[in-house]
């Protein structure tokens, strides 16, 4: 989706609330990639995500008044969508918390490296799933949504060792899969 | 727990430079690295936008809380069929007599797994009631209400397959409203109520 030229956030939430709804289009141009994926990685499910994070807009645009800092619209809208998630994920067990997306059909013009990566990807996929939410989270927003420490403290409302130690662990659980499987 | 060496947290914290670690410290940075890259890749296959759809809900009106609080006190079947149980049961036996009486003489024959709902709501001034809900995928048009008599009382009796629907019924094509004398009403995901029908199957 094409957002060149988009005013900047804050030009665009204060659009949104002087009445011009369509403006809102362009938050959601902009950032549903990001939320998506994030949500994706949270719940193992691209169904369930696009859910979240629809779910999330609307919300973000029902309270938009209540963001205080406009120019920081990105950090809000992961709040919303990481309390969504964690909502999600409390409705259903943590043993839910699979991919239930169909993995990937092997195309017959995939080279091997192709068909590694897709099989690596499984197997990330599948140790990220098997972390705790904290966890998973913690590790999302840093290194796969590149958030910083203050960012994701700004949105999971923790503390910064606290996240720091999350992110730790989680590498330390990711890392043993992987050479396990090496 | 499997505790790793400091420094390959620190380098992937942007601590330490990567050429300040020995080389199988390296190896540990990189795999961690590339499955965050792997992770943050686009998946395969088309994403849909989810801008028309955010962006139908945002059209929708969503009614005030003032708006809402003032229909509720203007409807007083609500008021009477919550704070009166025997009201609301009398209230039921009479529509579940209608319902029988009419669909026994000319209503429609409900096939094995359907059953008969009735939709019913006191619109005074409207031009037009629909109901819409997850029995219709919420699309305004396929079940119109009818006020024969002009009482401002609308009504519809369709076939539906037996289960549990959440709907709402459309005002004029555009005021979204809730049916209070539903069986019960739930909080939607955007917010809102929907009333809630379960479909019975018909055991005459």
């Amino acid at each position: 989706m094409d957002v060149r030229g988009a005013p900047p956030d804050a030009e665009v939430v204060a659009l949104v609330l002087a009445g011009d709804t369509e403006a809102f289009g362009f938050v959601i141009r902009r950032y549903e990639a990001g939320l998506l994926r994030f949500a994706a990685r949270m719940l193992g499910s691209r169904d369930a995500a696009a859910d979240a994070v629809a779910e999330s807009f609307v919300r973000a645009y029902r309270h938009l008044a209540s963001c205080r800092e406009p120019a920081r619209l990105r950090t809000w809208l992961y709040r919303i969508v990481t309390n969504r998630c964690k909502s999600h994920l409390a409705r259903r067990s943590v043993a839910d918390v699979s991919l239930d997306d169909a993995p990937p059909v092997a195309d017959p013009a995939d080279t091997e490296a192709d068909l590694e990566r897709a099989d690596q990807l499984v197997l990330v996929e599948r140790a990220l799933a098997d972390l705790s939410p904290d966890k998973r989270e913690a590790f999302v927003l840093k290194h796969v949504e590149g958030l910083s420490y203050e960012e994701m403290a700004a949105v999971t409302g923790e503390r910064i060792p606290t996240l720091k130690m999350r992110v730790h662990r989680a590498r330390e659980e990711l890392l043993k899969v992987l050479e396990d499987h090496a | 727990m499997n505790v790793i060496d400091q420094r390959i947290h620190q380098v992937l914290d942007g601590e330490l430079a990567a050429e300040a670690v020995p080389a199988e410290l390296r190896r540990a940075v990189a795999q961690l690295a590339a499955a965050a890259d792997l992770l943050a890749a686009p998946p395969a296959g088309a994403v849909t936008s989810l801008e028309s759809r955010v962006m139908a809900e945002l059209r929708r009106p969503a009614p005030s809380r003032a708006r809402r609080v003032m229909r509720w006190l203007v409807t007083p079947h609500a008021i009477i069929l919550r704070v009166r149980p025997a009201w609301s049961v009398a209230f039921a036996a009479v529509v579940a007599a209608f319902t029988l009486f009419t669909a026994g003489q000319e209503g429609p024959e409900p096939a094995e797994h359907e059953g008969i709902a009735q939709f019913v709501g006191r619109f005074p001034e409207a031009q037009s009631v629909h109901a819409v809900g997850t029995f219709n995928d919420w699309r305004a048009g396929s079940i119109a209400l009818e006020d024969q008599d002009h009482d401002g009382v609308w009504r519809a009796t369709v076939l539906l397959p037996t289960g549990t629907y959440e709907y709402m019924f459309v005002v004029d094509g555009e005021r979204w409203v809730p049916d209070h004398l539903a069986e019960r009403l739930v909080a939607d995901d955007f917010g809102r109520e929907n009333s809630i029908v379960i479909v019975r199957p018909d055991r005459r």
